[in-house]
């Protein structure tokens, strides 16, 4: 069976073996293939008239009329659509072949020209290839087969152009999280020695390591005795960001400070139970409110000695 | 056929595959009726399963279906991946055991909070985790 992963669109990492199953899930057998490539001639004569009806078609629409503005714009695209159809028809669906329509997909989704556009303006031009062929080849039977051939591999080609569209989209909110993770956590001085810091979000391992770094440099610059963990803004927890926790605690404590978890929830503290973090080693003292007086005690402690 | 409902399978790779694994069982828990700290638990299961494929195995997937039985409907999540698998599914099954310098309480805590637990693994071959919690 067919996954998300071997639908994945980098081809260039595709084997022969992968291609040919993609192939066969969209059925598409020898005989498709050789239909298709025994109009090949016939398709170039009518491949120009094609074309030509499909701009008419999208440039009578002002989105599309601006994005082809200047007349060389136009011509490219043109030439490129003409090539398109040539691979289309010249029965080769090679690696090359996927590469190139992964390339499409994205330029596609960089223009900003969505899977609703796309597959719609696919289908003008495929409605517009069928009457062609329907005019041009032997009887209409022989067209309606073709035609048939045709439809898988252009419906295998708005799958692979949709699966580009999802992971063009998947990076971008991939770098914004990254970007988010990477904002400064607040570290903030409630007074000297004393250091809050309110741990929001989901805490990843990148987001965890810079949130260890940035409390370990403020102990140091800031002099801190004894560090407010707050994590009430934290929705879920399991055993690697316990064990972050853990280690910041213990890196900071080598640091000379101490530190004390407030804020857990009712849903955090069963989740830390059930997993069978220790809860003792993690040193949490209820709301804000109770980690203060608990820092409090321990400020004072270390003045009277 | 069932293969292509990618909304609930969901691949991982990274750590943002975790975030989204965690968020569609959260998402299919509530649907299915689970109750609030238990859609929290079964988050914080499959949390552990998909972790551990992006720390050990690289890349894996997770399945998150709604199942049901006379009376009751439940969540089953299957979390798999071809990487090296396990040697000692019993050690790993330990609390405190880890070979990745953490805390070792992934599997076993993920075992303590679900209703049904079994995990497949051949050496070089992979992991395959299967856990169902019911409403
Ligand atoms: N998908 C996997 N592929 C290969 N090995 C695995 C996989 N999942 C777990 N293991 C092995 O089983 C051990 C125990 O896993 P477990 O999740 O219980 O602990 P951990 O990941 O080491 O630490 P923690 O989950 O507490 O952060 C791991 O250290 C690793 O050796
Ligand atoms: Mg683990």
């Amino acid at each position: 069976m067919l996954t998300a992963q071997q639908l994945n669109s980098d081809f260039e990492s595709k084997t022969e073996g992968e291609i040919k199953k993609l192939l066969s899930w969209s059925a598409i057998e020898d005989a498709d293939v050789e239909r298709i490539a025994s109009i090949a001639s016939v398709s170039e004569d009518f491949s120009d008239a094609v074309i030509q009806k499909f701009y008419d078609h999208i440039l009578s629409f002002e989105e599309a009329a601006d994005m082809f503005a200047s007349e060389s714009t136009l011509e490219r695209v043109k030439r490129g659509q003409k090539e398109y159809f040539r691979q289309l028809t010249a029965g080769v669906y090679d690696q090359k072949y996927f590469a190139e329509r992964k390339r499409i997909g994205q330029i596609h989704e960089t223009a900003g020209i969505g899977p609703a556009l796309y597959i719609g303006a696919y289908a003008f031009y495929l409605n517009q290839v069928g009457l062609e062929l329907l005019e041009r080849v032997g009887s209409p039977e022989e067209a309606f087969r073709l035609h048939l051939s045709l439809l898988k591999l252009a419906h295998l080609d708005m799958a692979l152009a949709l699966q580009t569209y999802v992971e063009a989209r998947e990076t971008t909110i991939e770098a914004q999280q990254r970007e988010m993770s990477e904002l400064p956590t607040p570290v903030l001085q409630v007074k000297a020695g004393l250091l809050l810091v309110p741990v929001v979000g989901t805490l990843d391992s990148h987001r965890a390591r810079s949130l260890t770094i940035a409390l370990l440099e403020s102990i140091q610059s800031m002099r801190a005795r004894v560090l407010v963990l707050d994590i009430t803004g934290v929705s879920a927890v399991d055993s690697m960001v316990a064990n972050h926790l853990l280690q910041t605690m213990t890196a900071a404590r080598l640091m000379g400070a101490h530190s004390i978890i407030t804020g857990i929830s009712p849903t955090v503290a069963e989740a830390l139970v059930k997993i069978g973090v220790d809860a003792t080693s993690l040193n949490t003292f209820g709301d804000l409110e109770r980690g203060f007086e608990e820092a409090e005690r321990i400020m004072s402690a270390h003045r009277e000695e | 056929m069932a293969d292509l409902r990618s909304s609930l399978r969901v691949t991982i790779a990274r750590d943002a595959d975790v975030v989204a694994a965690r968020q569609r069982g959260r998402a299919v828990a509530a649907e299915v009726g689970l109750s609030r700290p238990d859609q929290a638990l079964l988050a914080t299961a499959i949390s552990e399963l998909a972790r551990n494929v992006v720390n050990y195995a690289g890349r894996g997937e997770a399945l998150i279906e709604a199942v049901s039985q006379v009376g009751r409907r439940g969540v089953l999540v299957t979390v798999s991946d071809n990487g090296p698998g396990i040697d000692n599914i019993e050690a790993a099954l330990s609390d405190g055991f880890s070979t990745g310098g953490s805390l070792g309480l992934g599997l076993p805590g993920a075992r303590r909070i679900v209703d049904e637990f079994d995990i497949e693994s051949k050496p070089g071959e992979g992991v395959r985790v299967r856990i169902l919690k019911w409403a």
